[in-house]
């Protein structure tokens, strides 16, 4: 510990941080710019505009996801409802708009509707955390199922179609060449970031994260910036309801199924750690990208479907070792 | 408000200042008081009370009897914000910062004011008033870092800027200059940093009031305008520098006559020094581990016990978990039984014969929620299995067995752990290790920290049982006057090394002064 | 820190103890008692048909979300109505293991349990009809059953197993695709989850198609698990990657060519391109048949609403001795049920719920749609 103070105190640079740390940190953009260049190579059909569309619209959804579980996770915790969420969005917002089961025609306000029980539901699950200090991963696991639930009894045994058309296109069509569903996801991520980087819920997120108890004991309303959290996750998975429902055109209680995984591999491989206190909505964005070009890759390549769950799980595995690597030591716990 | 003070007045003060937990009193009758501009040193042993009077200076703790007056005027604190709202910052010993944000948040965490409007943060202005007050002891971090990237020595010195800023609380009930406490803020700076935070502490004497607590009493001396001695509780003496010397001071901090009787000496066997070698159990050569110690050599024999005694930082701790498994070792030779051994994890000194008796025994020591019985077994089943299969009736015997050895008291062997005293835990993490047939060395941190009289005299009894039947022990303790009339050779460990090595025969032992003086 | 326990607190240690103990021998003499329960119920099913009153009719389904199952379980309530009797729906999610504790919960009521099972997946069927056998219930079970395993093996509670040959469905919508794009050009089909056994005899099917017609390639092939939204996703990269190309899709069920359909339309490829769903039959997609416009061409319907009103029938016909199960026929015992292709040209007669009326005949005679022994 014989560090210069006094010349490091000058430029208070990040040289403290080792070299191999920050070879790690910059893991995830590392390998997503590797799969890129292997996959560009592997096939003249990858760095296309065409497939930049198509994987940009595959990742929509799950980029909308990820930003608002992004919040959850930065805390410490995690949420499990996300498809559960989407279900219920999904079915009410079809059954809004015009659809072949009612004479209903709310148009946009249905997606608006959507999206807000998707915040009704992150209110639930925040305030079973914060007030009776259940597990995250348990209530949400719960209100994942109770989702799940709600929108089979709307669902009826049928899927509701989806008959309005300026819905529909928000699902189909293009703007420049790029889905507007990846807009919307644009949109998404930067309003995530802008929370991140400068509104007070953001910051507070990111010191309850790293350390809830100097939080508290700074005067910090740590209960409500964790409702936030949720809140706002839960947002983003009515939003993502609505948006799968444009695309496929029907209210489907299956419309989240896979996505839960896809969102919290996505968040972690991106640099978030589950353990709360580090990354964020950028690195999100990176995990999205990897996950997304992955899929994409490893269909265009021509990999054998029954083989590419295994790939995919190898690489990912090979990206959370490589960022949790600096944390090992003997005795930490892991669970 | 209260407003400025006529001079010489005491700035802070503290009168008959009682505090008690269950079981001991922490704080007998303190009083202690600090005037303006004065840099005010405080030492003492561990558990002489420092860190309780910090943290009822700080808020965290009420006092139970007696009062705290801050400029004369009587003040309660019912938790951190009032007291830093009545001008009280301390720089604690734990960082308390957040490493996953900015210098300028933290520094102003819960107190952005005007620097978040409608739940935006306008950074310019959050950095501005950071700079502000990094600028008040001439520090150029930038507030804009990441506190996750700076060193130790510039998070210690955030902290400092953070504990002067109570000043500008916009809700404070004090206007005037802030006390600053230091909690051991040396105990790992050297060198440079270390002139460098001393120099700041002049600096902010100008501005200031100020508590420098610290072990090193060359430092204490050095920088304090007067220093008090607190002892099991008490404040024993107030001495002016340059009235005193260290000497003094060390008697003041520890002189007690120590009861043989009731570290059992009598029992205490001898070693004829020609045999040392033949019969040693654990032996170091060179053992070093980057930053945290270096060269360490020692060797124990069947049947003795070495005590190993340091302040915070010394590596004694370090040490010992490198010796159980628990940390890598970057160099140098360990041996168990003669033969070299490497381990990787505690399960291979397991394996090789090596105990480990945790400080923390609720969250290392004890499995909570398992009975008496499993807790016992836990270690090593090995004596009480038929291969992968538990013979029910040997393991309910030796259970029986160590119960009624160690005199734990449980109603029941199938009791939950949990629900035991804090004594009889600690004996049920002995006699887990002791139980396990393989044992041949056995190290214990800190043994008896928050038992009660009477099960320390049982751990006593035991260490002198189990030497007699030929085991090794390393024994790191709370007080130097338990290291000393337990062990029969004593290591002092300082900044990672060995200083000193004492041989503590019964009739021979070192006196307490002896150590602190190679300890500090 | 706690002082040396109390003599209260001891006695309360050593009650807790107690009713620990007490507590076990409890539930040891329930377990026992529901034992002996069961096995007496197995010797009263030996001795002969049931009394309809202790009958309790169950039929056990994926879930009542996909169109699928819940005409499957309408049909067993018709033929539930039919006889005046309740039934009961389990659904499992897709869960195996839930649905083995939902079954076994309902054998143990006590009564004669009748069940038409659809097995979550083929290592499901054997604890399914060993734990009904056990109880001395009738079950019938359908579509996935391990390849050795027999009804006989097992006993007379297993009435039957229908399976429905997948090759067939697979081939003939291959061949209704193929005709709609002139047996010329390339396809990309979409399977199911790549275990399952209707998913590999229906690519089967395809491929047999596929040898047969030489006009026609098979550009690609993905899983898409069955499910919809996957289909989606798969199927828009799958036009990319053969853009221009692609002048059929041939999808293993219905719900993953509905989501192919929506990935076609996103290129503005939909009713240009033909599409067929292997199985289901779903409402959606005879509706798009009818129509005509999407693309959507064929599908193939095993008939949930028999599948869900005989299949229950059987079983009931052998618990009250209508059906003897001892001297039935291993073909009557193991057989494929009969499967239609569905084209414009009959999807009229599909998109109408039948009636009891209709249904009538099949209850009366469930092995009427039995077209030959399972292989």
């Amino acid at each position: 510990m014989n560090t210069a103070v006094t010349t490091r105190a000058t430029t208070g640079s990040p040289t403290a941080v080792p070299l191999g740390r920050r070879v790690l940190d910059a893991g995830p953009v590392l390998a997503l710019v590797l799969l890129v260049v292997v996959f560009s190579l592997a096939t003249s059909r990858f760095f296309t505009l065409p497939n930049a569309a198509s994987i940009a619209n595959q990742a929509a959804i799950l980029l909308v996801l990820a930003t608002g579980a992004t919040f959850v996770i930065l805390l410490g915790g995690v949420d499990l409802s996300i498809e559960g969420v989407m279900a219920t969005s999904s079915l009410v917002t079809v059954l809004l708009a015009a659809n072949d089961r009612n004479g209903n025609h709310l148009g946009y306000v249905a997606v608006l509707v959507g999206t807000a029980v998707g915040a009704l539901f992150g209110l639930v699950n925040g305030l079973l955390h914060t007030r009776l200090k259940i597990p995250s991963f348990m209530v949400t696991l719960g209100t994942g199922a109770i989702g799940i639930g709600i929108a089979t009894v709307l669902f009826g045994g049928q899927p509701p179609q989806l008959l309005d058309d300026g819905l529909r296109a928000w699902g189909t069509e293009r703007i420049a060449g790029m889905p507007r569903l990846v807009i919307i996801a644009v949109a998404v991520l930067a309003l995530g970031y802008l929370i991140q980087k400068f509104t007070r819920i953001g910051r507070y997120i990111l010191v309850i994260g790293g350390d809830e108890q100097i939080a508290r004991l700074a005067g910090v309303s740590v209960a409500r910036y964790k409702l936030y959290a949720f809140v706002l996750a839960g947002t983003a998975s009515g939003l993502a309801g609505a948006m799968a429902s444009t695309q496929l055109g029907v209210g489907d209680v299956q419309v989240g199924s896979g996505q839960l995984f896809a969102t919290i591999t996505a968040v972690v491989v991106g640099g978030t750690a589950l353990t709360g206190g580090r990354g964020g909505v950028p690195q999100t964005l990176v995990g999205v990208l990897l996950i997304s070009v992955l899929a994409n890759g490893l269909i265009l390549v021509g990999i054998d479907p029954s083989i590419q769950r295994s790939v995919q799980g190898v690489v990912i595995v090979a990206a959370i070792a490589a960022t949790a690597w600096t944390q090992r030591h003997r005795l930490r716990v892991i669970k | 408000m209260t407003g400025p003070l006529e001079t010489g007045a005491p700035v802070l003060e503290l009168r008959g200042v009682t505090k008690r937990f269950p079981g001991v009193v922490a704080l007998d009758d303190v009083s202690i008081e600090v005037r303006p501009h004065e840099v005010v040193g405080l030492i003492g042993e561990n558990g002489a009370g420092k860190s309780t009077l910090l943290k009822i200076l700080s808020g965290v703790y009420q006092q139970d009897e007696g009062e705290l007056l801050v400029r004369g005027a009587p003040a309660r604190f019912r938790g951190p914000r009032d007291a830093a709202r009545a001008g009280i910052g301390t720089v604690h010993q734990e960082q308390s910062l957040v490493g996953s944000v900015s210098v300028a948040e933290n520094l102003l965490l819960g107190a952005e004011g005007r620097s978040v409007r409608g739940g935006f943060y306008r950074w310019s202005d959050l950095n501005a008033r950071a700079r502000a007050q990094l600028a008040k002891i001439g520090s150029a971090i930038s507030p804009t870092a990441r506190v996750n990237t700076l060193t130790f020595a510039q998070r210690q010195m955030i902290e400092v800027v953070k504990a002067i800023s109570v000043e500008d609380l916009p809700d404070r009930t004090v206007d005037a200059e802030p006390v600053v406490v230091f909690d051991e803020p040396t105990s790992v700076l050297a060198g440079e940093d270390l002139e460098t935070l001393f120099a700041q502490i002049e600096r902010l004497r100008t501005r200031a009031s100020i508590i420098f607590v610290s072990h090193r009493l060359d430092e204490v001396l050095r920088i304090s305008d007067r220093v008090y001695v607190l002892k099991d509780g008490r404040c024993v003496a107030e001495r002016e520098p340059g009235a005193v010397d260290t000497q003094e001071l060390y008697r003041l901090m520890v002189g007690r006559a120590s009861t043989g009787q009731y570290y059992r000496e009598d029992e205490q066997g001898t070693f004829d020094s020609t045999t040392a070698d033949a019969d040693e159990v654990l032996g170091a050569d060179g053992l070093s581990l980057r930053g945290r110690f270096a060269d360490v050599s020692f060797s124990v024999r069947r049947g003795e016990v070495l005590g190993i005694a340091g302040v915070l930082g010394s590596g004694r701790e370090d040490l010992c978990r490198a010796i159980f498994g628990a940390e890598p070792l970057d160099g140098g030779e360990l041996r168990v039984g003669g033969k070299r051994v490497r381990f990787r994890t505690p399960a291979d000194a397991v394996r090789a014969g090596v105990g480990y008796v945790p400080a923390e025994r609720r969250f290392e020591g004890v499995a909570m929620g398992m009975s008496v019985a499993e807790n016992i077994l836990l270690a090593d089943s090995s004596a009480v299995s038929a291969g992968p299969f538990a013979v029910p009736s040997k393991r309910a015997a030796l259970v029986k067995q160590w119960i009624e050895r160690l005199r734990v008291r449980t109603p029941d062997p199938g009791t939950d752990v949990a629900t035991l005293s804090g004594g009889n835990q600690q004996k049920v993490v002995l006699a887990k290790w002791l139980s396990s047939p393989r044992l041949r060395v056995l190290v214990l941190d800190h043994p008896t920290r928050g038992l009660d009289v009477g099960a320390k005299e049982d751990v006593y009894r035991f260490v002198r049982e189990m030497c007699g039947q030929g085991l090794a022990i390393v024994l790191l303790s709370d007080t130097l006057e338990e290291t000393i009339a337990l062990s029969h050779r004593v290591l002092v460990m300082r900044d990672g090394r060995v200083a000193a090595h004492f041989d503590a025969a019964p009739g021979a032992k070192p006196t307490q002064v002896d150590l602190v003086e190679q300890m500090v | 820190m706690m002082s040396t326990p109390t003599r209260r607190s001891r006695l309360r240690h050593r009650w807790a103890r107690r009713s620990r103990v007490g507590l076990a021998c409890v539930g040891l003499l329930g377990l026992l008692a529901a034992g002996c329960s069961s096995a007496s119920q197995d010797s009263a099913s030996q001795k002969g048909p049931a009394n309809p009153k202790d009958l309790v009719l169950v039929q056990a389904i994926r879930s009542l979300s996909n169109p699928y199952h819940a005409e499957w379980a309408k049909g067993g309530e018709m033929f539930a109505a039919s006889v005046g009797m309740p039934v009961q729906t389990l659904t499992d999610e897709g869960d195996s293991q839930r649905q083995l504790t939902q079954i076994k919960q309902v054998l143990a009521s006590g009564k004669t349990v009748v069940l038409n099972a659809d097995p979550n997946t083929t290592s499901d069927t054997q604890a399914i009809v060993r734990a009904v056998q056990d109880a001395g219930g009738f079950v019938v079970s359908q579509w996935n059953k391990p390849n050795g395993l027999t009804p006989e093996q097992v006993g007379n509670s297993w009435v039957a197993h229908i399976g429905f040959d997948g090759n067939t469905g697979g081939y003939q919508t291959a061949k209704a695709l193929f005709a709609a794009m002139n047996n010329t050009g390339g396809i990309i089909a979409l399977q199911g989850i790549l275990d399952d056994v209707p998913a590999k005899e229906r690519f089967a099917g395809l491929q047999k198609a596929i040898a047969e017609t030489p006009g026609v390639q098979l550009l690609d092939q993905q899983t898409a698990h069955w499910t919809r939204n996957e289909a989606f996703q798969v199927t828009q990269t799958l036009l990319a990657k053969h853009a221009g190309q692609v002048k059929g899709v041939w999808a293993a069920n219905d719900d993953m060519a509905l989501g192919a359909i929506q990935a076609l339309r996103a290129v503005g490829l939909a009713g240009k391109v033909p599409i067929v769903g292997a199985s289901d039959a779903v409402p959606e997609a005879l509706q798009d048949i009818q129509a005509g416009d999407t693309g959507y061409v064929a599908t193939v319907s095993t008939d949930a609403y028999w599948q869900g009103g005989a299949g229950l029938a059987l079983a009931y016909q052998a618990a009250t001795g209508k059906f003897d199960v001892a001297t039935a026929s291993p073909a009557s015992r193991s057989f494929y049920g009969k499967e239609f292709l569905v084209t414009k040209a009959n999807v009229a007669d599909f998109l109408k719920t039948p009636t009891p009326t209709d249904l009538a005949p099949d209850f009366a005679n469930p092995q009427a749609r039995n077209v030959g022994p399972l292989q």
